[in-house]
């Protein structure tokens, strides 16, 4: 097998593997209605990644991703201040992460190539994403992160599900909550880091969202909502990339979500029970048995559905 | 530096900052009304509206694009609410689908239409502010940019608009409930802040491009609401804030040779971090400083009352304070003639005298409504009373002892001292 | 039995021991002194925001002192957990989320797994037979969010009996949840009882009240009365519960968060 076709075949692997772990990671977010947590996070990475670049003078992948997961982490505790020592409310302290990180990331960023520094052409491409450019070394890095995280996830499932369900009755059963809880945003934030390389800074949110509301529409139990999501997450990341190689101009980020997309529109039209059609269905069969009487006295729809 | 400031610099600042003005209006809105998200994917679902518009043939900052974004502005709320009401997603996951989706079918159009139509995918991102000036138009005979044509148009419609509506929008912003109930057109109103948000997202896509849109939105907002309370005021604060912070950051920008709209943005930061710390009433020096003075007088509250009952009992007044923080409160109280050393002991002054009665009396008020009012035994009034003592003004004190029969005696069958 | 004096020899099976709550630094219980003995079942009452659910919650570590401490069978709460269950209220949770009967039930079951084990043929055991207990053993696989309010709120009990706890706390167990759920879910706090074990309720209703608890305590910010029955809800103290709430304290409670004084 040629060099190149090796290449392509790792990096795709990773980025598959990227994938797959977002999807299973994404879903706690979802779960308790925190989606957006790891927007902010994506966001502060640009900085964090021209920073690295600034501080050590290197552009490997791993030096760089470290950069952004400090930065990541940075704006996450930055998060946790303005709740703790401000009045100012939830979705605008996210909004302001997001936008002023992003900001100090395009500032670094301009500052950079408008000196004409030697190399910095290459972190553009952490806003948009583009794989063609990593080698089999980043590969291996990044399915390796990758494993880890679903590895620990694997590991702490029956935890990370009650905390998420249930934070108050697993507080006083003596689990500890604040500690699980930074867990999990933590592996956001790692997710959203090993993220970069495929769907960018702005996009990569998307990676940990739009798998699991996928996923939630076609199951009624964890497990097997995590192994969906990642089954799409891995499916639109690895149809991002070939769409992104038939057409060199375009960036990943941007495909990846358009097949996340398109599968969740599939998820939500068709799914069997929750899907749109499939309620019309038991809505019109519900109406019909309430006519004619053959609806039990002590069913309801839910025994229907 | 000054010197080199020519009519190029103004003419991009003034651009900047006219637009700027226009989100400070939106965004004070949509911060007090908890719509920033949906501020924020806004900001973002514009991109392929804009996009179309353009090749459809609409000219940048014309009637078409402006009617894109609009257009792509009611798309997305439509398509969050059907999400929330038909797929049964929690708002932020409808908004994140939404926006991330809305924004990459976007850059696609974008990217792959470059050869047809002008815009560079980096202006999408962060705007081209530096070059505004040099794309002008006519005015009355005069060669304006067009961003601050397109900028200033949208100010004075936005700005119209919010007079127009202002007591709707009053209502509506603090309690949207209330304001259905009492019959306003809380949708109308909501759905014109929506498009009012695409309109200045359009009108800012050239200075600052999508991205940092949501910056220049929430962020002078939020840093008001620091500020301020009200919502005339939080609207000026606001706009004062982001004018500011569009020209520091562009002259930073300048200075630095960095991109202006991220200056922009940082700079706006940085307002904000300002306000969070040194805000009067809620900034966190301002609590820290409040919690001190609370705790030194307690301090010194402590010990005035201290010497009164070593009075009371008999024993007299201590010959040294017996930790640190009662020999500086003892220090501080002679000073300003409340305490004086006797004899070798520390003892009250006649005003003194007076301050501790009112702590006494205060502490021995408290065991009585508490001992009248909770199931509480006896031995467990004193560390209540040693706290609230500090607590109690005259008012209350006068009530409390009528409705504890005006007794002269505490629980204990401590004597209460009288009101002075 | 449950009294109101602490009595320092013999430990309660819970004692809050001059208890202040606070958020912030708004006091919303005033030096709450209670001491509650098993078997039995308690109720503590009182008009809405009178801090009742907070009582239960500095019992159980939910949320933090200001003032007082907490003693379960005569020892801090770190030591005893396992031998406590709790029913939140039903508000808490996310009822659409993907988990069925039989999962949050065996979530009863978690802390005695402790780290990592998954539930086992023994969990399931002891799942399904609080399942039996509760009357929901035919519907262990059904997704949450298809039960009645009635059916939930019965989960969220046996979910606190697969716990197999010597003391319970149930935060407003009977809030919307129709008559005939109520008397099953009172049975098996009666069953409770007679196995000799605390029950302690958060309760709304003082007409079932009078029926169902062999003690109550009347709780508005302070601690108004507490002690048998039918010795407690007598007119008197529940016009001192209830008529209106205390100014004095909601001024106090306002100076203290300013630092000052009151006018």
């Amino acid at each position: 097998m040629s060099g190149l076709a090796y290449n392509t075949l790792v990096v795709a692997a990773a980025v598959a593997s990227v994938g797959f772990a977002a999807g299973v990671v994404g879903s706690f977010g979802v779960l308790r209605r925190r989606a957006l947590v790891g927007d902010a996070a994506s966001h502060a990475t640009l900085a964090g990644v021209v920073s690295a670049f600034l501080v050590t003078g290197r552009r490997d992948l791993p030096t760089l991703l470290a950069g952004a997961f400090v930065a990541a982490l940075a704006g996450l505790g930055i998060l946790v201040a303005i709740r703790r020592f401000t009045r100012t409310r939830d979705d605008a302290a996210t909004a302001i992460v997001l936008g002023v990180s992003f900001g100090l990331g395009i500032v670094l960023l301009s500052g950079l190539s408008a000196r004409g520094v030697a190399g910095a052409g290459g972190l553009e491409h952490f806003l948009m994403g583009h794989t063609a450019a990593l080698t089999a070394g980043d590969a291996v890095t990044l399915a390796g992160v990758s494993a880890a995280v679903v590895l620990v996830v694997w590991l702490f499932l029956k935890e990370a599900t009650l905390v998420s369900f249930d934070p108050a009755f697993a507080a006083a059963s003596g689990w500890p909550v604040p500690l699980l809880d930074y867990a999990l945003v933590a592996l956001v934030a790692v997710m959203v880091v090993v993220g970069l390389p495929a769907a960018g800074a702005v996009l990569v949110t998307a990676l940990v969202v739009i798998p699991p509301v996928a996923a939630r529409q076609w199951t009624e139990r964890v497990a097997p909502m995590l192994l969906l999501a990642g089954a799409i997450g891995l499916v639109a990341a690895l149809g991002g990339v070939a769409a992104s190689a038939a057409v060199p101009r375009l960036p990943t980020g941007p495909t990846i979500v358009l097949t996340a997309a398109a599968l969740f529109a599939v998820s939500f039209f068709f799914a069997p029970e929750r899907g749109w059609f499939a309620r019309r269905r038991i809505d019109r069969d519900v109406a019909l048995r309430l006519g004619s009487g053959t609806l039990g006295p002590d069913e309801d729809r839910a025994d229907v559905g | 530096m000054w010197a080199d400031l020519g009519g190029m610099h103004a003419w991009a600042i003034a651009s900047v900052a006219v637009v700027s003005a226009g989100c400070a209006l939106v965004g004070t809105l949509l911060v007090v009304r908890r719509m920033s998200l949906l501020g924020d994917a806004i900001s973002h679902a514009v991109l392929p509206g804009i996009v179309l518009a353009v090749l459809a043939g609409g000219r940048p900052g014309g009637p078409l694009v402006v009617g894109g974004a609009v257009a792509a502005a009611l798309v997305t709320v439509f398509l969050v609410r059907a999400l929330g009401s038909e797929g049964r997603l929690s708002e932020d996951a409808g908004t994140g689908v939404v926006f991330t989706t809305l924004f990459a079918f976007g850059v696609v159009l974008v990217t792959a239409a470059a050869a047809r139509i002008d815009l560079d995918p980096s202006c999408v991102l962060y705007g081209i502010l530096e070059l505004v000036p040099f794309d002008t138009v006519g005015v009355l005979g005069w060669e304006v940019p067009r961003a601050f044509l397109t900028g200033t148009v949208v100010l004075a419609v936005v700005s119209v608009g919010l007079a127009v509506t202002w007591k709707e929008q009053v209502f509506t912003a603090f309690d949207a409930e209330a304001a259905r109930a009492a019959g306003l057109p809380v949708a109308g109103v909501t759905i014109g802040l929506l498009a009012a948000t695409a309109l200045v997202t359009v009108a800012s896509f050239e200075a600052v491009g999508a991205i940092l849109v949501i910056a220049m939105l929430v962020v002078p907002a939020a840093t008001a609401e620091l500020l301020v309370r009200r919502l005339g005021p939080l609207l000026a604060v606001a706009v004062a804030l982001g004018v500011t912070a569009a020209g520091l950051g562009y002259l930073a920008a300048w200075r630095f040779n960095a991109s202006a709209s991220g200056m922009i943005a940082v700079v706006l930061g940085i307002q904000y971090a300002l306000a969070a710390l040194a805000a009067p009433d809620d900034g966190v020096l301002a609590r820290a400083a409040s919690h001190a003075a609370l705790a030194w007088r307690v301090c010194c509250e402590d010990a005035l009352a201290l010497l009164w009952r070593a009075d009371e009992s008999g024993s007299g007044g201590p010959r040294t304070a017996a930790t640190w923080p009662a020999w500086l409160a003892l220090t501080w109280l002679a000073a300003r003639g409340r305490v004086m050393r006797d004899g070798g002991r520390w003892e009250l002054t006649a005003i003194g005298r007076m301050q501790a009665e009112t702590i006494v009396r205060s502490h021995r008020l408290w065991e009585s409504w508490l001992g009248r009012h909770a199931e509480l035994p006896l031995d467990h009034l004193h560390p209540p009373a040693e706290w609230i003592e500090h607590h109690l003004g005259a008012d209350l004190r006068r009530r409390i002892e009528s409705e504890v029969g005006g007794r002269e005696s505490d629980p204990h069958g401590r004597s209460i001292p009288p009101e002075r | 039995m449950p009294s109101g004096i602490s009595t320092p020899t013999l430990a309660h099976t819970v004692e809050w021991h001059d208890v202040t709550v606070a958020y912030g630094r708004r006091p919303v219980l005033w030096n709450i002194e209670l001491s509650v003995s098993a078997p039995g079942i308690f109720g503590i009452i009182g008009p809405n925001g009178a801090g009742k659910s907070t009582l239960l919650k500095a019992a159980l570590g939910l949320v933090p002192l200001a003032g007082g401490s907490v003693r379960l069978f005569g020892r801090p709460l770190a030591a005893v957990r396992d031998r406590i269950g709790y029913v939140p209220q039903r508000e808490t949770v996310d009822w659409d989320f993907p988990v069925s009967v039989m999962d949050v039930v065996l979530m009863g079951t978690y802390a005695r797994l402790g780290w990592f084990r998954r539930p086992g043929p023994e969990e399931h055991e002891s799942a399904r037979a609080a399942l039996e207990r509760v009357g929901l053993a035919d519907l262990a696989d059904r997704q949450i969010g298809r039960l009645s309010g009635g059916q939930q709120q019965r989960v969220f009990l046996a979910r606190a009996l697969a716990q197999a706890a010597d003391l319970y706390f149930l935060d407003e167990p009977m809030a919307g949840v129709d008559v005939r759920s109520q008397e099953r879910i009172f049975r098996v706090l009666d069953e409770l009882r007679r196995d000799g074990r605390l029950v302690i309720v958060v309760h709304h209703d003082l007409r079932t009240a009078a029926e169902w608890f062999d003690g109550v305590a009347l709780v508005d910010m302070r601690l108004v009365a507490a002690g048998p029955t039918e010795a407690v809800l007598t007119p008197e103290n529940l016009r001192r519960t209830y008529a209106g709430r205390l100014d004095v304290l909601d001024e106090i409670g306002a100076a203290v968060e300013r630092g000052g004084r009151t006018p």
